[in-house]
């Protein structure tokens, strides 16, 4: 891995949105930090999965990161060049290798395009190939996400859920692009349908090498797909490691609270197992916390908490957590072995 | 509306006649008469649940299992809705039978429904108080200033922190969270006997899945009510529901206890959603097991089993006959025609108890060997 090249890296990166609008907006500036102060790599071929809650700013990240919105402080670099820096011509060369799949297969897709326009408009964008070449390309997609290369003259409307995904999907690998940021993928499809989604992500990266950033708001899903997994809070990182530890050994109370919160469908261990239910809802990041954001619902909390934000510190190789008290609580494991 | 209270029974204060249960689905269908053909949205279900009790319907989208529960409240329109046979008895009294006007007392005084989008359930114009003392108002006479104290109370009890502030708020100024205990305090208003819950924890986050999920339960324990939680997770009603229906194609293919649904699973599509879910597991990363395809389309059903086109194990017989429900003396049954046979319930996914058997066995050879040796 230390050989390698991170193919995008992001520098405390952080994003601030205005709470206000109008004239005086500028004055009485409220903001809402949505992203502060996060850093992390992805390396060609892998997945790195980011997880939170709504509104923990995982999307802005991701968004940034295209530069979908433009970042208020911190640096974004894909392939050692710096994304905020890049007119307009380097800015489309470079989302030829960075590419999108939304979370909603019905607001996403053109309902008056064709399956066939929709999936070779990236095509049609950068000038790839003839027209006769794009819709062999098409076809070759359709059939590549299981989808039956007949019906490249249909309309959005004709295909399920799970279908539609996979038309974002075909579209999303048009370019072969070697970074794809998959913005909660599969949260609106039934589970059934939701593993159909995860083998093809994992099939088609096996075969084009791409990298992924996988956003998710549920852990167990980010499991299966990723290398790595990052864990935010109200806009800041607090835990990141291989998969393996994440699971395993979760240090970041919070990360626990969210394994724990996956139900398991199996009654015996449901019933017995410990389980974190957090208390309320997320805090405002209007006005976060002081202090550690997450220590208002923390269930090991103590006074140092609310007065010091901890430090993002490496408490194993390759395995960072932001807590006072990672450490001293190597807390229950929350995979169940009988 | 005292005059109007009069005229009716509260049917709640009635008792369940004897030998039936407070709420009996008896083989009820109901189609759709579309321009496209008949859709069979719900082609034959049965249950029966009493007070306390929770029942878990689970299944895919387009499985008839929202259907399901509609019909019973009268939310269907008709046309194109039609029932087509079958009956729902609620204490005696058959719900598809009642006027329109009868139906406005049941529904939220005695049978209660929650949805899933809690944003769109919710009239964004009216604030929070006076939407959930509506049903009080309504079904209770109650007073304005009645209602908004008893609306205080309920969001107290839903751990809404402080309600006095909460009921003069807008929906908007809520989260997803929020609105989702909102609508269950709405619910719970009137102290119904059944409580519907039609996906209610599907647009949440996990962590708020497992508060709403803690709070179902409390409130049922205190109130003695039954639910019925409709989902297409198994992994949601697994600690919740005391039995369990699986739908397909507006059919149940399998029906029994909680226990009898995990441990002892006897139809290929409730195994396929249990191996669909992610497990957490940290030693190795197998490949996930989904259901190929995609649920049929109700119009034109699949001859034969319905499932049959999707089933790993299906054989000739499967596409050509309707496969009966097979039940075992417990009440536990299963659409498919091998569901008696031990050497294909070999198939079922491990569980728990499955490996807690194995790990036993295999200790208890392992003694064996030792004492020859």
């Amino acid at each position: 891995m230390a050989e390698k090249t991170p193919l995008l890296k992001v520098e405390h990166l952080s994003k601030d949105f205005p709470a206000e609008s109008g004239v005086f907006a500028k004055r009485f500036a409220r903001k809402v930090s949505a992203v502060n102060d996060v850093s992390f790599e992805i390396y060609p071929g892998e997945t790195l999965g980011l997880v939170g809650e709504s509104g923990c700013g995982k999307s802005t990240t991701g968004r940034t990161i295209m530069r979908l919105t433009n970042p208020t402080a911190g640096k974004v670099y894909f392939e050692g060049k710096d994304v905020a820096a890049m007119n307009k011509r380097e800015l489309k060369e470079m989302r030829r290798n960075m590419q999108f799949i939304f979370q909603d297969p019905y607001a996403s897709l053109n309902p008056r395009m064709t399956i066939g326009e929709i999936v070779s408009e990236p095509m049609t964008i950068h000038n790839v190939g003839t027209k006769e070449e794009r819709m062999r390309t098409v076809r070759e997609l359709l059939d590549v996400v299981g989808l039956n290369p007949e019906h490249i003259n249909r309309y959005p409307h004709e295909f399920s859920g799970g279908q539609r995904q996979r038309i974002g999907i075909a579209r999303a690998f048009a370019l072969r692009p070697k970074l794809i940021i998959c913005d909660e993928p599969v949260s609106a499809l039934d589970v059934s349908i939701q593993a159909q989604v995860l083998n093809l992500l994992k099939d088609l990266q096996n075969r084009y090498g791409t990298a992924y950033l996988f956003i998710a708001h549920d852990l167990s899903v980010v499991q299966h797909i990723s290398d790595r997994v990052a864990v935010m809070y109200l806009g800041k990182m607090v835990e990141i490691s291989d998969w393996k530890t994440l699971y395993a050994e979760p240090h970041h109370p919070y990360t626990q609270s969210l394994l724990s919160a996956v139900p398991v469908p199996d009654p015996d261990i449901q019933k017995s197992r410990e389980r974190i239910i957090l208390a309320g809802d997320p805090p405002s990041p209007l006005d976060p916390p002081s202090g550690c954001r997450f220590h208002t619902r923390c269930p090991i909390a103590q006074g140092k908490c609310s007065q010091e934000a901890p430090e993002f510190r490496e408490v194993k190789p390759g395995h960072f957590c932001a807590c006072h008290f990672a450490e001293p609580f190597p807390i229950k494991q929350s995979s169940i072995e009988l | 509306m005292a005059k109007k209270k009069q005229s009716y029974v509260d049917l709640k204060d009635q008792p369940v006649p004897e030998g039936s249960h407070l709420l009996e689905v008896d083989n009820l269908k109901m189609y759709f008469h579309t321009q496209d053909g008949v859709v069979h949205a719900v082609d034959g279900v049965s249950y029966t649940l009493d007070r306390g009790e929770t029942l878990g319907v689970v299944g895919e989208s387009g499985s008839g299992k929202s259907v399901t529960a509609k019909t019973l409240m009268g939310l269907i329109e008709m046309p194109p809705g039609k029932i087509e046979g079958g009956d729902a008895r609620y204490r005696g009294k058959s719900l598809l039978k009642m006027t329109e006007e009868e139906m406005q007392h049941v529904r939220g005084n005695d049978i209660a429904m929650i949805f899933q989008d809690p944003m769109t359930s919710l009239n964004p114009v009216y604030k929070i108080g006076r939407q959930v003392g509506e049903g009080l108002r309504l079904h209770r006479g109650y007073s304005k200033k009645e209602a908004l104290a008893r609306a205080v109370e309920l969001l107290d009890l839903v751990g809404i922190p402080e309600p006095e502030k909460r009921v003069n708020e807008y929906p908007h100024q809520f989260s997803g969270g929020m609105r989702q205990r909102v609508m269950i305090a709405m619910a719970l208003a009137c102290d119904p006997d059944i409580l519907i819950a039609d996906e209610p924890t599907t647009a949440l986050d996990v962590t708020i899945q497992a508060q709403i999920i803690e709070l179902m339960q409390e409130m049922q324990k205190k109130n003695g009510n039954a639910i019925i939680m409709i989902t297409h997770d198994l992994g949601v009603v697994a600690d919740m529901a005391d039995k369990i229906m699986v739908m397909y194609a507006g059919r149940p293919v399998e029906f029994g206890t909680a226990e009898e649904i995990f441990y002892d699973s006897r139809h290929p599509y409730t195994w396929g959603l249990i191996n669909s879910i992610p497990k957490q597991e940290t030693d190795e990363k197998k490949p996930l097991t989904p259901i190929a395809g995609n649920p049929p389309s109700l119009v034109n059903l699949p001859s034969g089993c319905p499932f049959a086109p999707r089933c790993p194990y299906a054989v000739g017989i499967c596409h050509e006959k309707l496969p009966e429900h097979i039940t075992t003396e417990s009440g536990h049954y299963s659409a498919c025609h091998f569901a008696d046979d031990p050497k294909f319930l070999a198939y079922a996914p491990e569980t728990s108890r499955t490996r807690a058997n194995l790990a036993a066995r295999k200790a208890a050879g392992a003694q064996h060997a030792a004492k020859e040796a």
